[in-house]
């Protein structure tokens, strides 16, 4: 256990001081994923318009409290270690981490998490100020906060796997990072960072319950803007961990394979 | 002159040369083309999916997707002309290797623009001239509408080379300008929409501090035939105060350069 713990706490370590000094960078980075916020600006402008001020009953400012939330939950779930397994893959810096007593995996997870721990300041600081200018109002339920976290914490987990898994996949194929903006696609569509997810048609509301996405970053938003309930919540991370593990499953599968095929080509 | 047209056709062959060697990248480039464009498409799809919804900031469905055409039609004139090109200058910087191109007896600002070409991404601009006459022929379009527009659109060009171009240089101050054109990228997405279907003060910050506007806006309402005669002169005009601002900071650069070694 201690040895364990010891692991745990190097690591973390040495991410987080790594990841302190790209502090400018995250900040540049967290601005430049603009989509929900264009989305924002688009549907204030429209339900502003509107007869009645406002569109499948969402005033403007009630658009601006979920696609903020929307923004704040899908800054939380920034996921580039497919990026990384491709570099590493191509350019054979993944055989050192090989070497280490441990999943490498868990090195770019504490990482992932490391900069979650710089960027989090930051991002309440914008959230505070767009919230100010757009005039958003979130719940003031703290147990919705802690759900809403619990909820991204989930779905950043899923998400981290399954960016995992298609960056394996540069064992086989050059393009692997372009699957990944196909995928990325349909977690930003079924997600909703496009609009709520009532406001897509019906089929694909169907279609979209089954898969993890509207748990990860939808519903969290909904929990904070105060229009989902703790039921919702508990639901949602029902279906996420069942995911996790089929993630989970997925990704042992594709790297015992992707090792070995390596170890064929590289060594 | 000749000598330039000459030159653009030997760097054309050469880069083309290079990639079509990897075939197997062709896949992906079409997957993340159709990711891009399918985030442009359900962007204005849902807007326009809502009971009762004709119009979004005044423009009918196809008017949006014509926007929506050139939206793409840019991304892939940045992905296929620019980025490949603006975006080596500073390792070229870092390196040292920037010494020998501007050692070359050809003007260096034609050296970093024109040497690469990333051919895969073609399916950008294919993809953006369908759905743009796609949107049109479902809109009454005149011939002095399409000239208008073909004009506007080449001002658009040269002001998105012209921001590419300034944020590029930089690096000769600071190394790492990655981050920069991300930034502008995250600006420039806001013209997948007409810049109307903003509220009133960022349609001021689309036009006058960023020019989103002229990039998309312009140069569909050229088509559509709704471009106030203001705006139409602004845009040639916009583009060539960019035009001779990004050479003179270029020229500054480059003066200011004095290799990776020294």
């Amino acid at each position: 256990m201690t040895a364990t713990w010891r692991k745990v706490r190097t690591l973390f370590a040495t991410q987080f001081a790594e990841m302190t000094e790209f502090r400018a960078e995250i900040v540049i980075w967290m601005l430049s994923g603009t989509l929900s916020l264009v989305m924002m600006l688009v549907w204030m402008a429209q339900a502003g318009n509107a007869p009645g001020g406002q569109i499948g009953g969402y005033s403007s400012a009630e658009f601006a409290t979920y696609f903020l939330s929307t923004w704040l939950i899908s800054q939380l779930m920034v996921v580039w270690v497919a990026w990384e397994l491709d570099l590493d893959i191509r350019q054979g810096t993944l055989s050192p981490k090989l070497l280490r007593p441990l999943d490498p995996l868990w090195m770019w997870y504490a990482s992932h998490l490391a900069e979650r721990v710089v960027r989090f300041p930051a991002l309440l600081g914008l959230v505070a100020l767009f919230a100010w200018l757009a005039g958003a109002r979130f719940t003031t339920n703290p147990t919705a906060y802690l759900a809403a976290l619990g909820l991204a914490f989930l779905g950043f987990c899923a998400r981290f796997l399954w960016e995992y898994t298609i960056g394996l996949l540069a064992f086989w194929t050059e393009s692997s990072t372009s699957f990944q903006e196909v995928v990325w696609l349909v977690y930003a569509a079924l997600g909703g960072m496009f609009a709520p997810l009532a406001f897509y048609p019906e089929w694909v509301q169907r279609v979209a319950v089954w898969t993890p996405f509207p748990y990860m970053l939808g519903l969290p938003a909904q929990l904070l803007a105060g229009k989902a309930t703790l039921g919702d919540a508990g639901r949602g991370a029902l279906v996420l961990t069942l995911w996790l593990v089929v993630f989970w499953a997925l990704r042992l599968a594709v790297w015992r394979r992707g090792l070995r095929k390596y170890g064929a080509v590289g060594a | 002159m000749t000598r330039y047209l000459r030159l653009i056709r030997i760097f054309t062959g050469a880069t083309l040369a290079a990639q079509l060697e990897y075939r197997a990248n062709f896949v992906g480039a079409v997957l993340a083309s159709l990711g891009e464009v399918g985030v442009a498409l359900l962007g204005i799809a849902v807007l326009f999916g809502q009971p009762g919804t004709t119009a979004v900031g005044g423009w009918s469905f196809h008017e949006a997707l014509l926007v929506v055409g050139l939206f793409t039609l840019t991304e892939g004139f940045i992905s296929v002309f620019i980025q490949p090109n603006l975006s080596k200058i500073a390792e070229a910087v870092r390196t040292g290797s920037m010494d020998f191109t501007l050692l070359k007896p050809i003007d260096a600002q034609f050296g970093v623009s024109t040497r690469n070409m990333n051919v895969l991404r073609v399916t950008d601009l294919l993809i953006g001239l369908g759905l743009t006459v796609y949107a049109a022929s479902h809109l009454t379009v005149t011939l002095a509408g399409v000239l208008g527009a073909a004009a506007l659109y080449a001002s658009a060009l040269v002001i998105v080379y012209c921001i590419w171009l300034v944020l590029s240089t930089t690096a000769f101050w600071f190394v790492k300008t990655q981050n920069v054109t991300e930034l502008f990228n995250g600006v420039f997405g806001a013209a997948r929409f007409p810049v109307t279907a903003f509220p009133l003060p960022i349609r001021a910050f689309l036009t006058f501090v960023v020019p989103v506007a002229f990039i998309t806006t312009v140069p569909a309402q050229a088509l559509t035939g709704e471009l106030t005669p203001a705006l139409a002169l602004a845009s040639p005009l916009v583009a060539a105060v960019f035009f001779v601002g990004a050479r003179l900071f270029w020229l500054k650069a480059v003066g200011s350069y004095t290799s990776a070694s020294s």
